[in-house]
């Protein structure tokens, strides 16, 4: 090993996977060595059996169903709205100066203390949860856009502008396809964080998703399951990551290049 | 009949905290006629960007004016086109869609943006890199695309900032050869800027010599050398003796801001 030295894609996996095999080992030494108690952490094949059966006979998948509607839902409601917001902050300076200081605190408002708010407001159906994580989503978006586009290179606009374009040209043909990889990459991590706020929705006031699934398992002192939905969540942050980079790829080709 | 107009045109920037207000060009007067090639030659930080910006209408002066064709010029504008000390391709355009930027934003129908830019590709001798992108080039490539992107708009005036001057001796001197050829073909009005005393003279019609900071025009030489030009002429006896006088006014002004340093 030597500081940046590049690994062979074939030893990725291997490492990769090392950490996952050493994982569940030591997990499996402490539940079935008998050196944690069954009550607080339940052994890897229980997991498994427990998933299986939630899978098969409780429904689970729809809950799954639900939650990941929802996080698409938020999400894009959030996207759709912070986007523009974001461009044209980053674009025309007064509207950064007349937004920017309400969205920087606004982003500090945690999601998840207003979920008692909104459950106010908008009940504890759809329209809440959907809220939660459209509320923690859309100001760091707007924020993240403002700065990416507007640290777009001024080279770059000068060009464009003696080549003739106009203030709206300069918009759409510069300082838009300039920071797109930057914003598809904010959109990802946001995504990322929107998992975290659709779980807590979840937890409180809710009759399907799996973060009900998880709190139903609480009371029933089955973390057997517990575990295997927070696996769950992760198995599907993971494949929404890939698939979004795999886009980002496949969008932007001369990023790559 | 003038095409390009300076008229005493200075440009002082504001001061900063801490710094007292830059004074980078005295009022400067220049006429360039049309077809003219004029070559701008002065040390580093005398103020030629500035100026070529201030004609561009990317920079205002703080006083005096330019005039194209008798329009004054308040802002950026197609009829000059650019190219720039920096590669300023669009990342995320081909070389073909770089060089076609302007056909686009003017509503050029597709086919013909695509007969024109390949025109041009041909011209600066980049066939077979249309769909490149920026990325793949060297630099000598993505300023030969920034040259053709400026002239397929078919500006009244191309306005060239040291665009060689990041590239090796070897290229540069090609690169010069397909510029002046591209010249002689084509009658443009070129106002090129460099610090190369030889490219000045081998590529213009006229030096305009700069002072240091702050930058004003100090001398104007003809160079009177035929067209059309072969790299050979850089060794002919007139070459050589504008050569040496330009190095003399040079070497003053280059003394002048090694005592101000
Ligand atoms: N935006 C600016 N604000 C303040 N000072 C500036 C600005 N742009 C240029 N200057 C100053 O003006 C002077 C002339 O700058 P300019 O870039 O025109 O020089 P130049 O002749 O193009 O130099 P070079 O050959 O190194 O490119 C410099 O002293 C520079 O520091
Ligand atoms: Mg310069």
């Amino acid at each position: 090993m030597r500081p940046l030295e590049p690994t062979t894609s074939k030893q990725r996996v291997v490492y990769g996977l090392a950490f996952f095999v050493l994982f569940v080992a030591l997990w499996s030494w402490a539940t079935f060595g008998g050196h944690v108690s069954k009550t607080f952490l339940a052994n890897p094949l229980t997991m498994v059996q427990e998933g299986y059966e939630l899978l098969a006979k409780q429904g689970f998948l729809f809950d799954i169903g639900m939650t990941i509607w929802r996080v698409i839902g938020g999400f894009a409601l959030a996207a759709v709205i912070a986007v523009p917001i974001g461009v044209l902050m980053g674009a025309y300076k007064p509207v950064e100066a007349f937004l920017e200081p309400f969205v920087s605190f606004a982003r500090y408002l945690p999601a998840s203390a207003f979920i008692p708010l909104l459950i106010l407001w908008a009940g504890i159906g759809e329209l809440q949860k959907l809220l939660v994580i459209f509320i923690g989503a859309v100001f760091q978006i707007i924020l993240m856009v403002a700065v990416t586009v507007g640290a777009t290179r001024r080279d770059l606009v000068e060009a464009a502008y003696t080549l003739g374009a106009g203030d709206s040209g300069v918009i759409r043909r510069v300082l838009l396809p300039s920071a797109a990889p930057e914003i598809a990459e904010i959109l990802r991590l946001v995504l990322g964080w929107a998992w975290t706020y659709v779980i807590v929705a979840e937890l409180i006031g809710s009759s399907s998703g799996i973060g009900h699934m998880i709190t139903d398992s609480q009371a029933l002192l089955n973390t057997g399951q517990i575990i295997f939905g927070i696996i769950v969540i992760g198995l599907i942050g993971l494949i929404s990551d890939f698939l979004f980079k795999a886009f980002n790829a496949w969008l932007f080709p001369w990023k790559l290049a | 009949m003038t095409a390009l107009r300076i008229d005493q045109v200075s440009r002082t920037f504001p001061a900063r905290a801490g710094h007292a207000p830059t004074r980078a060009l005295e009022p400067t007067t220049l006429d360039v006629g049309d077809n003219d090639f004029v070559t701008i030659l002065g040390p580093s930080g005398c103020g030629k960007s500035t100026l070529l910006r201030i004609i561009a209408g990317l920079d205002r002066p703080t006083s005096g004016r330019v005039t194209l064709d008798g329009r004054e010029v308040t802002g950026p504008g197609a009829d000059r086109g650019m190219v720039f000390q920096s590669y300023t391709l669009f990342p995320w355009l081909t070389v073909r869609e770089n060089i076609a930027f302007g056909l686009r934003e003017r509503g050029v129908p597709q086919q013909g943006r695509h007969d024109i830019a390949d025109a041009f590709i041909r011209r600066v001798g980049l066939s077979g890199f249309e769909h490149h992108w920026p990325k793949q080039l060297s630099g000598g490539m993505q300023q030969r695309t920034a040259i053709a992107r400026a002239l397929a708009n078919d500006p009244k005036i191309l306005l060239l900032d040291e665009p060689f001057g990041a590239l090796d001796n070897q290229t540069r001197a090609l690169m010069q050869e397909m510029l002046l050829g591209i010249w002689e073909r084509d009658q443009k009005t070129v106002l090129f800027v460099t610090h190369d005393i030889e490219e000045a003279i081998f590529l213009g019609s006229r030096v305009i010599v700069m002072s240091a900071r702050p930058g004003r025009v100090k001398a104007e030489i003809a160079v009177e050398l035929p067209h059309p030009r072969s790299y050979k002429i850089k060794t002919t006896p007139e070459f050589v003796a504008l050569k040496e006088r330009l190095v003399e006014e040079i070497r003053t002004e280059a003394l002048k801001v090694a005592e101000q340093a």
